[in-house]
């Protein structure tokens, strides 16, 4: 079966419009400003659920669909957040005691509210109707909090993941929102007819595990420059629109470097460090040789050098499974805001399409003391291309 | 004298939301958790309006509608639901539902939604 990108652009669209539709019925529900910050679509394997779920205690609102997509879907609050939301919306109410079961049901309706802004846009794009079973509230640790369909179909050939980020803009209420339609019928709904621009749906899990490799080998030469621990805490192949990428990032400070990308596929490739994580990184690498505290010229050194071999590592994989060829230009060293070292690099790329395939990886430095973000944009097009090309191993 | 409105929510909250907007200007006639419930509610109680969530168990909302309209023709019910899906807007007049609202709603939008149906 068949991908077309251009379907997976109109899905996510339409997921990211459920999503400022949910916002808007939490912010009306219990009176606090929401923005949402990104929506993408990634298709997971069981290993990636477990890395997004992991040692996190969630409270979902879990409801089946019928009828013009059908599946199970969650909605899924840590619990800090959920049981915040709670004290919010007995606010609501003239209640005044705390009573559980009303208090699971403000949660379990606030839920039904938010999917279903989700649940009415899909419909209308398939001009059907999709019917909604009642809500169920639930709550459970790591990726059970998931319905059980969901984890079945990640271990036999990965689940579209849907994931929307929304911030509290005057309360600390951050949270995702995640959506789980079903495998079979979804792919299905994402075959369209544009030919040029589909992707096997196996060969995307296929690039996920490349890039899942690329990450590992990334940490690995971390580990071997600088002589600190290394692990590769989460990387995903996500489908993001790419107005979306720099706020995705942040506005935190960080040291890295940007690469260009030329072959098939090109695009860009960005390695990103915080400030602190930089300068360890830098001082592990040159012991003796004059430690900096703050990002100077040995740092920026380093980075570049480091940024170097990782960035070899990292798409010498893709080439080789792609059997194509993949060069990475001289690093461009960045110091600044997230969103201010991306805009650009969107910006180029936003010249031939909307939207991307975005390998984000995060590595963990030296227990939690350290970070390494990756982020790897490839031309969305050309990536469709070689993937096609690659013979098929069902 | 007021009206007497009836309210068909599976969700308890739900049901404590709407009855805080409706009962200053309205008598509630009672509850219902599902579309069972609500046609039962509806036969013993014969309210004047009746305020129906689409997505319910046992019997889900349309439903009962439908069974509710084809036995009382004046019977007037307000879908207020999450759903929003045009073909489910047009599955709920075709039960002969007479009004529509979707949640999260506010004071104003459930009392003029009622008042375009049963007029003051």
């Amino acid at each position: 079966m068949k991908v077309d990108i251009r379907e997976l652009g109109q899905f996510n669209h339409l997921a990211s419009q459920g999503a400022e539709r949910a916002a808007e019925s939490l912010s009306q529900l219990a009176g606090v400003q929401m923005d949402v910050d990104v929506t993408d679509v990634s298709l997971v394997t069981e290993n990636v659920l477990a890395e997004t779920f992991t040692d996190r205690s969630f409270v979902g609102v879990e409801l089946g669909l019928e009828g013009g997509l059908e599946g199970e879907t969650v909605l899924a609050f840590e619990r800090e957040r959920a049981m915040k939301l709670q004290d919010l919306l007995m606010g609501v109410t003239d209640n005044g005691d705390s009573e559980e079961r009303l208090a699971k049901s403000s949660v379990t309706e606030l839920g039904n509210i938010m999917i279903g802004g989700f649940i009415d846009g899909w419909a209308n794009h398939l001009d059907t109707a999709i019917n909604m079973t009642p809500p169920r509230y639930t709550e459970a640790n790591g990726p059970r909090i998931l319905p059980d369909q969901a984890i079945e179909a990640a271990k036999k050939h990965g689940v579209f993941l849907f994931e929307s980020k929304l911030t509290g803009m005057d309360v600390d209420l951050d949270f995702s929102l995640y959506m789980l339609p079903e495998y079979r019928q979804f792919v299905q709904l994402l075959s369209g007819n544009d030919q040029g621009n589909q992707i096997p749906v196996n060969r995307l899990s296929t690039f996920e595990e490349l890039a899942k490799e690329g990450a590992g080998n990334a940490a690995d030469q971390i580990g071997m420059m600088t002589g600190l621990d290394t692990t590769v805490d989460v990387s995903r192949l996500r489908f993001v629109p790419l107005g979306g990428v720099p706020k995705q990032v942040g506005n935190d400070q960080f040291v890295g470097v940007v690469f260009e990308l030329t072959g098939l596929p090109s695009g860009y490739l960005v390695v990103l460090f915080g400030e602190d994580s930089a300068t360890t990184i830098a001082n592990a690498m040159m012991p003796g040789g004059g430690a900096e505290e703050e990002i100077g010229e040995m740092t920026e050194g380093a980075i570049k050098e480091l940024g170097n071999i990782m960035t070899s590592g990292f798409i010498d994989g893709w080439a080789n499974v792609l059997q194509t060829s993949i060069e990475h230009s001289p690093p461009n060293f960045v110091h600044d805001m997230g969103e201010s070292i991306m805009s650009p690099v969107v910006g180029k790329l936003g010249q031939q399409q909307d939207y991307a395939f975005v390998i984000d990886s995060t590595i963990e430095i030296d227990g939690n003391t350290g970070q390494c973000d990756i982020y790897a944009l490839p031309n969305e097009r050309e990536l469709a291309r070689a993937l096609s090309a690659l013979p098929a191993r069902d | 004298m007021a009206k007497r409105v009836m309210i068909a929510d599976d969700s308890e909250f739900m049901r404590n939301l709407l009855r805080e907007i409706l009962e200053d200007d309205f008598e509630i006639v009672g509850e219902a958790e599902n579309g069972v419930e609500a046609v039962d509610l509806y036969e013993q109680e014969e309210p004047d309006i009746a305020m129906m969530d689409i997505v319910m168990p046992i019997r889900d909302g349309i439903e009962a509608t439908n069974e509710i309209t084809n036995t009382y023709d004046d019977a007037k019910v307000i879908m207020c639901t999450s759903v929003g899906q045009e073909e489910k807007m047009k599955q709920a007049i075709k039960a002969g539902a007479s009004g529509y609202i979707t949640k999260p709603f506010q004071k104003p939008n459930v009392l003029n939604e009622i008042n375009d149906v049963i007029p003051a």
